[in-house]
């Protein structure tokens, strides 16, 4: 690495900038199922959980000790290593994603310049897409180990879920890319700050020249995370609880864990691509407080992604499985392959001027 | 350090690759298979390609093997029988190939003076070749090799289209 000496406080502060969203992210976790519930029951007209503690807050970390305790059933006939191993597999690729994401601006303090990401690679986007790929293992692992058909058919239709959608995603966010010039998420963030030239009242964020991108981008997130309407891996009608029926205590909770993850960290990557992650127009502080301030923006945008996340799920009903290969192969792919040639025109128009 | 981590990993991709041929089972092959790609693709990085790396993990290990786990998981394939399965082609072509594997060795140390490659010097990570420089020489200098690759990959797909298509479709 060189450059100047690496003192103690340095690694503080890497320490904390890696660690940290590490931590915080499971620890969101907790009052997101609360959210999800108490949002599912206002939605469906009725109280939702509000026994435990003050507003039933406390049902969540009722919940965890209970999931906690309770036996953690192997059944005898599954592949032990595998089915053992496929559970934290999904976790840590539901972690791992968050590691290159923004999280606020380079800020300053006392000093010490600390960029508030985890790593910024400069292959950032393609860092979090190879992640995602591998997070079908955990799946489709925990299908195949427990020897059950249930479970082998969620494990199934979860593969050729995601290969399907990874791809129109994909393509989706390389309009993105190419609109930055940089697969660096940071760079991709700095890009969208300011407002446009012609239309100078509108934020120079990537929704607005690429909103067919962002729509595939977004139905992809979550087909990729398996949330409603694109829960078929686990289907309850039809698949009992599809590939963690044979799952139970955190083994279980390990897969819910995930999947919310998921969700904050798909909100999380629409925000950087399309709506300029930590940045918001005419919000210029400088130090500590900028940060901070990045940091709430970003905290915020983010949030209302997942609210949408939870609003979609108990909105629309789920789909049958040759309607989801219909969208994702001829609807989706198309129409983000279209959204690419409009990106490069807009490239070529932009510097041809 | 680095040199540490790269000779586990080397090792890694190696034992697993063995482990996929071994392998009895079509679903723990296709998982050695795996392993031994992320384990190339932390070589790759620290041979200083982390795009190679990165696309090694989403193209071979987050897609091709995906499919091969779809496909075995669909005709629920079982474990291989040890008796003779095994056809005299080939015993042939992988003799054949073994050769050729041992050939290009030789080749590589004879070329490199007999001692194996020093250790690239360490450079900056932000001072790497970056992606669009990758693309350049691909639409440049090998652009031939690429549109031939491409061809092929048409006539694969040309080929699944036909064998996927019912007879009597109109």
């Amino acid at each position: 690495m060189g450059g100047p000496a690496v003192t103690l406080v340095d690694w503080a502060i890497v320490i904390l900038r890696v660690i940290l969203p590490a931590l915080l992210l499971p620890a969101f976790v907790i009052p997101l199922v609360w959210v999800e519930r108490r949002v599912a029951a206002f939605i469906q007209d009725r109280p939702g959980p509000n026994r435990v503690g003050p507003f039933g807050l406390l049902q969540s970390p009722a919940d965890i000790i209970k999931l906690f305790t309770k036996e953690d059933v192997v059944p005898a006939s599954s592949d032990k290593v595998l089915f053992l191993l496929a559970p934290s597999l999904a976790v840590f690729a539901a972690l791992s994603t968050f590691a290159v994401v923004p999280y606020g601006p380079t800020v300053r303090i006392a000093g010490h310049v600390v960029p508030l990401v985890g790593a910024d690679l400069s292959i950032g986007v393609l860092y979090v897409f190879a992640i995602t790929s591998l997070s079908v293992y955990a799946i489709v692992l925990a299908g195949w180990s427990s020897n059950d058909k249930f479970s082998l058919f969620g494990g199934i239709r979860s593969s050729a879920q995601i290969i399907s959608y990874e791809l129109a995603m994909t393509t989706a966010a390389a309009g993105v890319v190419m609109a930055a010039g940089s697969f660096r998420l940071t760079d991709i963030v700095a890009k969208q700050q300011g407002a446009f030239h012609l239309l100078p009242f509108v934020p120079r964020w990537n929704v607005f020249p690429q909103v067919i991108g962002f729509i595939v981008f977004f139905v992809s997130a979550f087909a990729e995370t398996n949330r409603l309407p694109f829960d078929l891996p686990e289907a309850e009608a039809e698949l009992v609880a599809g590939y963690h029926t044979e799952y139970s205590a955190m083994r279980f909770g390990s897969y819910f864990l995930a999947e919310y993850i998921n969700v904050i960290v798909a909100s999380a990557m629409t925000t950087t691509l399309y709506f300029g992650g930590w940045s918001l127009p005419g919000l210029h502080l400088g130090g500590w407080l900028g940060g901070l301030a990045g940091l709430l923006v970003f905290a915020a945008k983010t949030a209302f992604f997942v609210m949408v996340f939870i609003w979609v799920r108990w909105t629309l009903p789920r789909f049958r499985y040759d309607q989801l290969m219909r969208l994702g192969w001829k609807t989706l792919l198309p129409l983000a392959l279209a959204n690419l040639l409009w990106v490069a025109g807009l490239a070529m128009w932009g510097t041809s001027r | 350090m680095e040199r540490l981590i790269f000779d586990a990993a080397a090792l890694m991709a190696i034992v697993f690759a063995g482990l996929m041929v071994a392998g009895r089972d079509p679903v723990k092959s296709v998982l050695a298979l795996v392993v031994s790609f992320f384990a190339l693709a932390v070589t790759y990085v620290l041979l200083l390609a982390p795009f190679i790396a990165a696309l090694q993990i989403i193209v071979y290990a987050g897609a091709i093997l995906v499919l091969f786990l779809f496909v075995i998981m669909l005709l629920n394939v079982g474990p291989e029988r040890p008796d003779g399965m095994r056809r005299p082609i080939q015993t042939f072509l992988g003799s054949v190939a073994v050769v050729v594997f041992a050939g290009l060795l030789l080749g590589m140390f004879k070329a490199s003076g007999g001692h194996l490659p020093a250790q690239p010097e360490a450079v900056a990570m932000d001072t790497l070749p970056d992606p669009a420089a990758l693309a350049r020489l691909l639409f440049s200098d090998y652009l031939l090799h690429f549109e031939a690759v491409s061809v092929l990959l048409l006539a694969a797909l040309v080929g699944a289209f036909v064998l996927a298509r019912r007879e009597n479709a109109p």
